[in-house]
């Protein structure tokens, strides 16, 4: 680990682990290696958003302009500033301020529970704008281009991913917040916010990816 | 030389010199191949035997460096196999180019028959007559899933793919009539999809193109769409939705589930493909058959009546089919 | 390092003498009882035994499918089944064995009971997780089920798009889903192999003392972490464009089919080789063993594990040569793919090497291990056949195919797993097998198996494309001959499954180290503590210290 912990800040060994440092090491690997098959999955979807973007261009640039690139904008704003706080929450954590790292939590969750509640909003006007191709019942509005239907669509999947990874992040998070609360948690289970920290950057990550990929590239 | 008489057969008929060159590379190949497995197979035998515990065998380091010995059977089989991909690749670049002067036959794929279009217009279903000496290149595309047009006796196989259109060349040089397969799985009748390429020579091929082509054809072309559409799988008796049977239908009368007396004539069979839901049998069961209507082009609405026009039922029909479609089998 | 109640630190031990058994209690079969203990276990050896009871139940599914498939191709016209049912047993054959028995079997149960005991650690870093991903594993199991059970699936297991999204009247939603989330379970495995591997090695063992099946096992997940993703990415949009045509695969919206398999095959040949590798690892552990004599050549080995996993990226064009892709590409692909011979090469020849002046005995799983050499050498060089385009542009999509993938994943991978099985037998269950029966069992495999599949070369390349329910009548012979070569290797998969089944009640006592093998999973009681080792392992000077060493592995260990 990088940074050097508070007294009293620290982690209980489990049983199978040699030492506290090892422990620490395997946690800090095996999160990584899952972000990196993460990354490899959203990458996939962006790679085939791209490729779609080649062959088709006019039918994605109209598509995109659809998008609603302010509510982007501002989501993208708002995740970055729940990385902040996440981040301080890990710094709080090694200090041992207990408090202030559970209230930067909270914030974080809020401001993922924005990101969602801005992103359902726009789906919402997607809906009235006649942009969800996929509802069988409901006609498209640019039925004439067929390939923006495929655009619009990769759109929805990637989207509704990221959000899927967003809301079980935000219920992870609640979770680790309701524990972390408790009295002696910090000098058992200190990992557990730097973890789930990097774990929150990788959502955070995603829509930056995402971001520009999917609404600012084809304006 | 039509295939499938002879129980079994070691080695499948190549008709151009690209294929004999591809059984010169595979032979070849095989011979590399013993090369490289015979020595390990006898090795591990003899080793074996030899080495048994308790045996006698000497045992002393043999001091052999074992780098050298690693490189050396790291890079000497796959020097070797180099040559085959150099080979490999020319014949297949060969095949990717075909000369401009081709004959040009169309080929759709559909589930589940092939249909090819001849330069001259005429058109035939699942089996294809070709002349030989002559460069042929076949535009081959699908209308539904991905197919594969594949014709061994030419060594040759290549996608039908549904968005874009691809090609297959060759130059026959000996006639005969041989299997013609969709190598791509594509469902339910994946295995029947496919029939017999016929090589002749270009005045017995022009003699067919006015005669047989035009004619003969057009009945085994009617009993294709027959199989392909899918009617065979509900209308021949036996099958497990008992739809009525078609065998001597046309020109019949037909009592319908309004009282109504009608004769199954050209007309009346067509609107009962394109809209099934009119004119109510009587005594018929549930109306189960989907509308044709936008899924069967009008040639073959009108090729697949003029079958149904001669079709008297299942034995009688292959018997009266006058192509060569029962010797595959 | 602030190590808190290490046994690493504790350094050097006197010589350590194996107990041959422990008390009843204390082993890990026998710590607790109650099925809670089983289906909530986070022992990596008793999640193993999980995984092993599961494949095992799904390899029968598979082979039943296979019955069905070679009792339909008995007669050329299809008159024992329709094409529907022929078509979905090939199918539910496929995608039982791949996704469900060949791509789990090793690694999730040789893998999981065998990495922490090899390295000498006391269990995989994240226990919890093994448990979840063998949970992750049957519920995407079930999806799978639930969908032959209402009918099943005939797609093939490649899934093929537009027929799998568009014109398949079959279950294929609930078998994508279960697909899918199986894809999970694998890479879960594999970040927790990789990670064990990485830290929980015991004091003194350097990477170079790691015994083959560990750097395999390393390479193997690698490959599931790496490639796995793509795949669920692949599969994600091949569900969505079924349940709501999205369009991406279909062609009418501008969507490309062969996308699809673009994306498929980027995982599934690296599949080839979570399939393969495993088993390569554990030939390299029996073939020194029972030649009492150090691996040849271990660092070249080791080496080629990574290269194989690495060069496995860059070859999955192969699959399409004749798929409308561009020439370029094939001329690419096809080059790369004669490069996956070299790594290939080298394990066999070094496999070959270390039984050179052994000192050998043919107990079963030697047997399956020589068998598995020469299998995996014909399934290799009859790969190089289709990589080489002109011949791959008349054997592709031929029962030359089919023969080849066969001599890999039955002769390679379901051999080396049942050879590892008898090998670690005595190590899983403390008891020991009948070594005749064991003996006769590998005999009849690998004439049945050679019986079955080497005909379908020969169809191959006479023509006879594959997934045909109906085929033309000159093919009967060679397919009835394979059809009874399969009910010889029905014969050699049912006898261990009884003789195995019988041993856990009735076998004689195991002791520690039956075979006198190297590795530290040898140096604890059979069956293994629930801790795998009463006091910690001493981690020997060099890896494979038998007894005749050949000169050359002194030179570069000594």
């Amino acid at each position: 680990m990088t940074q050097p912990l508070a007294d009293g800040v620290g982690v209980a060994r489990a049983e199978h682990f040699e030492s506290v440092a090892q422990q620490r090491e395997a946690a800090t690997l095996g999160i990584w290696a899952w972000l990196i098959t993460e990354l490899l999955l959203f990458s996939a979807l962006f790679l085939v958003a791209l490729i779609t973007r080649i062959q088709h261009p006019e039918a994605t640039v109209a598509a995109a302009k659809h998008l609603k690139f302010w509510i982007g904008a501002t989501n993208t704003v708002v995740l970055i500033c729940s990385s902040l706080t996440m981040s301080m929450a890990i710094e709080f954590s090694r200090m041992g301020w207990q408090r202030a790292m559970v209230r930067a939590m909270l914030a974080t969750a809020a401001l993922g529970g924005l990101f969602l509640v801005l992103k359902g909003y726009e789906y919402y006007a997607d809906w009235a704008e006649h942009m969800m191709p996929f509802l069988s019942g409901r006609p498209f509005a640019l039925a004439e281009t067929p390939a923006s239907r495929l655009f619009v669509n990769l759109y929805y999947v990637a989207t509704l991913l990221h959000a899927l990874h967003l809301f079980t992040g935000i219920a992870l998070l609640l979770g680790i917040t309701w524990m972390a609360a408790r009295a002696g948690f910090l000098s058992r289970h200190q990992n557990w916010i730097e973890v789930y920290g990097l774990y929150w950057h990788f959502i955070d990550l995603v829509w930056i990816l995402a971001f520009p990929i999917l609404y600012v590239v084809n304006r | 030389m039509t295939p499938g008489h002879d129980s079994l057969q070691l080695w499948p008929a190549a008709v151009s010199a690209t294929a004999s060159e591809t059984d010169w590379l595979i032979l070849a190949f095989t011979v590399l191949t013993l090369l490289l497995t015979v020595p390990v197979f006898v090795a591990i035998t003899y080793f074996a035997l030899r080495y048994r515990e308790g045996s006698e065998a000497d045992r002393s380091p043999s001091g052999i460096r074992s780098n050298l010995i690693e490189i050396s059977w790291m890079l000497i089989p796959f020097l070797l196999t180099l040559i085959f991909f150099v080979w490999g690749a020319r014949l297949y670049v060969h095949s990717k180019n075909p000369p401009p002067d081709a004959m040009v036959v169309e080929a759709i794929g559909r589930q589940w028959m092939w249909k090819f279009q001849h330069p001259t217009g005429q058109s035939e279903i699942n089996n294809l007559h070709l002349p030989i000496g002559q460069p042929i290149r076949l535009h081959i595309i699908s209308q539904d899933v991905i197919h594969a047009l594949y014709l061994p006796a030419v060594r040759l196989q290549v996608a039908a793919l549904p968005d874009r259109y691809t090609d297959l060349w060759f130059k026959a040089d000996k006639t005969g009539t041989y299997h013609l397969y969709c190598s791509e799985y594509c469902g339910t009748d994946h295995s029947v999809m496919g029939g017999e390429v016929t090589f002749m020579n270009p005045g017995d091929y022009q003699e067919w193109l006015t005669h047989a082509g035009a004619q003969q054809g057009k009945v085994a072309a009617g009993r294709a769409l027959y199989e392909a559409y899918g009617c065979a799988g509900c209308h021949e008796p036996g099958s497990p939705v008992k739809a009525p049977s078609l065998a001597g239908l046309y020109g019949s009368a037909v009592t319908l589930a309004d009282g109504r007396t009608v004769t199954a004539d050209d007309a009346w069979l067509r609107e009962k493909i394109l809209n099934p839901n009119g004119d109510r049998l009587a005594g018929a069961g549930k109306q189960v058959m989907p509308s044709f209507a936008g899924r069967i082009p009008a040639d073959e609405l009108g090729t697949l009546i003029d079958f149904l026009k001669s079709y008297s039922g299942p034995a009688a029909g292959k018997a009266a089919d006058a192509t060569p479609a029962g010797a595959t089998r | 390092m602030s190590a808190s109640g290490t046994i690493g630190g504790t350094a050097r031990r006197e010589p350590h003498t194996p107990e041959s058994t422990i008390g009843r209690k204390a082993d890990y079969l026998h710590a607790e009882s109650t099925l809670r203990s089983w289906f909530l276990a986070t022992d990596h050896k008793r999640i193993a035994i999980l995984y092993l009871v599961s494949i095992t139940g799904f390899f029968v599914i598979g082979a039943l499918a296979a019955g069905v498939v070679r009792l339909a191709l008995v007669v050329p016209n299809g008159a024992i089944m329709t094409n529907d049912t022929y078509n979905k047993a090939f199918t539910i054959h496929g995608v039982v064995m791949v996704w469900f028995f060949l791509i789990p079997s090793i690694p999730a149960t040789f893998g999981n009971f065998l990495i922490p005991l090899m390295i000498g650690a006391k269990d995989l870093a994240f226990p919890k997780l093994n448990l979840t991903s063998w949970y992750v594993f049957m519920a995407g199991a079930l999806f799978t089920l639930v969908s032959v059970v209402l009918g099943g699936v005939d797609t093939g297991w490649t899934f093929y798009a537009p027929l799998s999204t568009a014109f398949s009247n079959t279950w294929v939603l609930p078998a994508l889903i279960g697909v899918t989330i199986v894809g999970f379970s694998s890479i879960l495995t594999g970040l927790n192999f990789v990670v064990t591997i990485h830290t929980m090695r015991a004091p003194g063992m350097t990477w170079f003392k790691l015994p083959i099946f560990v750097w395999a096992h390393y390479a193997t997940s690698l490959i599931f972490l790496l490639a796995t993703p793509v795949i669920t990415t692949a599969l994600i949009l091949l569900i969505a464009e079924r349940a709501f045509h999205i369009g991406v695969f279909d062609p009418a919206y501008g969507g490309d089919p062969v996308l699809f398999q673009h994306l498929f095959w980027f995982y599934s040949h690296p599949a080839v080789y979570i399939m393969v590798l495993p088993g390569m690892g554990v030939i390299s552990e029996i073939v020194p063993a029972f030649a009492q004599k150090k691996l040849f050549g271990y660092r070249f080995v080791a080496y080629a594990s990574i290269g194989l996993a690495s060069v496995t990226f860059f070859v999955w064009g192969h699959h399409m040569f004749v798929n409308g892709q561009s020439d370029l590409a094939s001329l690419v692909f096809s080059a790369l793919s004669f490069a996956v011979a070299v790594p290939s090469a080298v394990k066999v020849y070094n496999w070959t090497a270390t039984i050179h002046k052994g000192s050998l005995r043919l107990d079963t799983p030697m047997l399956y291990a020589m068998g598995y050499i020469g299998l995996f050498v014909l399934g290799g060089l009859t790969g190089l056949y289709l990589a080489t385009l002109a011949i791959n542009q008349h054997i592709h999509a031929t029962y030359f195919v089919v023969a080849h993938f066969h001599y890999i994943m039955v002769g390679g991978t379901v051999l080396a797993f049942l050879g590892g099985l008898h090998f670690w037998w005595p190590k899983f269950t403390g008891r020991m097998y009948s070594e005749p029966w064991g003996r006769v069992s590998a005999l009849l495999i690998f004439l049945g198996f050679n019986v079955t599949f080497f005909p379908q070369f020969i169809l191959g390349y006479l023509g006879m494309p594959r997934r045909y329910a109906t085929y033309p009548a000159e093919f009967q012979l060679l397919n009835v001959l394979s059809s009874a070569g399969a009910t010889i290797l029905a014969a050699g998969y049912i006898f261990p499954m009884l003789y195995l089944v019988y041993s856990l009640w009735f076998g004689r006592r195991a002791p520690a180290n039956p075979w006198n093998a190297k590795g530290l999973e040898w140096e604890t009681a059979s069956p293994p503590p629930t801790h795998n080792f009463l006091e910690a392992p001493e981690v020997p000077r060099i890896p494979y210290d038998y007894p005749i060493q050949a000169q050359e592995s002194r030179d570069q260990h000594g």
